[in-house]
């Protein structure tokens, strides 16, 4: 049994372990970055750390619409990063044992594998995807 | 000389014999003459001479008593132009009738004269009376016509009297009624007046009511405003509530990936964790249904404040009919008074056009009575003018038969002569 932590990045609903979070934090004072792009929208001030915030709708091209100033702060494994989402919903427990890879022809970016839960598919986050993409991005 | 007739016949007679005598005394001288017949001739000769005596001396009488006859008859035929003329060497008796029969026919011709003068004057003043009584006459037709007239116009104006009478009682049934209606249309304005008074005092309490249901829908409209101020704050503490449970949810949130950190130890507190999540998100659940709650509430305050609104705005409109219903029974209270004030005074001019009319109807009463008096003394007069008339043509036949008589009389007076006809012309 695993707790996962699901949001959702537009209508679509994504999922990450609550192993890889290290904190959800609320109304975190925004501070602008120069240079940055559309995609890092700012900088926290997390316990004294300074960490990116990383716009995931806007990264993985979802249609902007709003957001519910709730960011997710991952661990130290996952690069601290943190993640702006539309909108954080809850904790639900999974079997993974019933979690699948994506079908071929799925068209959602940064997807680990998919899990059915309560008639809804749950987009389990790639963060591998997501960090390979910033540097593709700031590579450039 | 003067002799008698008497002694006219003595004398004769006497010559008669004396001339017998003679002759008896002058025969016997006489040759020729036998003796036997000298009696005979004496005889003879008395007779002759007593004859020829005879026959001249009654001749004479005969021829005078002729004149006499003939003047007598002529007198009687009416000629008293001429004088008894009678002649003869000796007057007689003859000549004394004959001057009584001229003194006679004297004084007839005078008495003839006097009566054909007065016949005259008889005839020309029947004449003139006659005129005088045919213009009197004429001038009793006349009368007569003028008081026919006269009878015809008291007629006329009694005629006109009974209508004058009858059109003035008309008149005066006709201002009862005037009267009688004035009098209605005084009480009908009363009534209105009253009706108007009692409208006006509804309207004015319609517009105390009005003012009151307004106050009090200002009021409410008031309330209504605090009562969606209240909602608003409710609102406000939904939204602190809504915020409290949001905090919860990620405390609860956090709280679970600690736990979940914490392994095996994390356990229980995951599970309270969960129940505070829960409580959370029924909580937000709740501050939701509450906000929809105060949301529905506030539209529907919304709505009640603009119904409120609407009603005031009606209200308004009703205050200001209730004004003009108001204003208007004021106009119709102080129209109903002008006309109960014109029908009064209808009425008491009727009342004193009614006594005007009596009065009125008495006078013309009166001059029927008068009129009714003239028409029965014309009539008198008419009767009198008539009676008149009819004297005055007695008195014309009168006068007409008078003058006849007088013609009559004149006729039978010119049968008189009085001069000879060469005189006469």
């Amino acid at each position: 049994m695993t707790l996962i932590l699901t949001y959702r990045l537009g209508n679509d609903l994504y999922g990450l372990e609550i192993d890889a979070i290290q904190e959800i934090i609320e109304d975190a004072e925004l501070h602008h970055v120069p240079r940055a792009t559309g995609v890092i929208c700012g900088a926290i001030n997390f316990h004294g750390q300074i960490l990116a915030v990383i716009d995931l709708p806007t990264l993985l091209d979802f249609a902007v619409d709003k957001h519910d100033h709730r960011h997710l702060v991952l661990t130290s494994e996952h690069r601290s990063l943190v993640l702006k989402t539309s909108c954080v919903e809850r904790i639900v427990n999974l079997e993974m044992e019933s979690l699948e890879p994506p079908p071929a022809d799925h068209d959602r970016p940064a997807v680990r594998g998919i899990i059915e839960f309560d008639e809804s598919i749950i987009n389990l986050l790639d963060t591998d995807e997501v960090i390979k993409q910033l540097e593709d991005i700031y590579a450039e | 000389m003067r002799i008698e007739i008497s002694y006219k016949f003595i004398i004769g007679f006497i010559v008669v014999v004396v001339s017998g005598i003679l002759v008896n005394l002058v025969v016997p001288y006489i040759k020729g003459i036998e003796p036997e017949f000298r009696q005979v001739f004496a005889i003879f000769c008395s007779l002759v001479v007593g004859l020829i005596i005879g026959s001249v001396f009654s001749r004479a009488f005969s021829d005078k008593i002729r004149r006499l006859t003939s003047a007598g008859d002529r007198i009687r035929q009416g000629d008293l132009s001429e004088d008894v003329v009678v002649v003869g060497s000796f007057p007689d008796e003859t000549n004394d009738l004959a001057k009584a029969m001229n003194q006679f026919q004297a004084s007839l011709r005078i008495l003839v004269g006097d009566i054909r003068n007065i016949a005259f004057r008889v005839a020309s003043s029947s004449q003139n009376l006659s005129g005088t009584s045919q213009e009197m006459s004429a001038s009793a037709q006349e009368v007569a016509r003028a008081t026919d007239q006269i009878t015809k116009g008291a007629e006329t104006q009694a005629e006109m009297v009974e209508e004058s009478t009858r059109l003035f009682k008309e008149v005066a049934v006709s201002i009862k009624l005037v009267a009688s209606s004035a009098k209605t249309v005084a009480d009908s304005a009363d009534q209105t007046l009253e009706t108007a008074r009692s409208g006006n005092d509804m309207a004015g309490s319609s517009l105390d009511s009005i003012r009151q249901v307004l106050t009090e829908a200002e009021n409410s409209g008031q309330q209504m405003v605090n009562f969606i101020a209240q909602l608003e704050k409710i609102s406000t503490f939904v939204e602190v509530i809504n915020g409290i449970a949001q905090k919860t949810n990620l405390l609860a949130l956090n709280a679970t990936i600690e736990a979940a950190r914490a392994g095996e130890y994390g356990h229980g507190f995951a599970v309270v964790a969960e129940e505070i999540r829960k409580l959370a998100d029924s909580t937000t659940t709740s501050a939701d249904e509450i906000t929809g709650l105060v949301e529905s509430i506030r539209k529907e305050g919304q709505q009640v404040q603009t119904s409120m609104a609407q009603v005031i705005d009606e209200m308004e409109s009703g205050r200001e009919a209730a004004d003009r219903t108001n204003q208007a029974f004021s106009d119709i209270t102080q129209n109903a008074e002008g006309t109960r004030a014109k029908a009064s005074s209808i009425a008491e001019l009727a009342e004193q056009q009614i006594s005007s009319a009596e009065r009125i109807n008495r006078a013309i009463d009166e001059i029927g009575r008068v009129v009714s008096d003239n028409a029965a003394a014309t009539e008198q007069v008419s009767a009198a003018t008539e009676e008149q008339s009819a004297a005055m043509e007695e008195m014309a036949q009168s006068t007409k038969e008078l003058s006849n008589m007088s013609e009559s009389m004149l006729q039978i007076v010119q049968q008189f002569k009085l001069v000879k006809e060469q005189e006469q012309d």
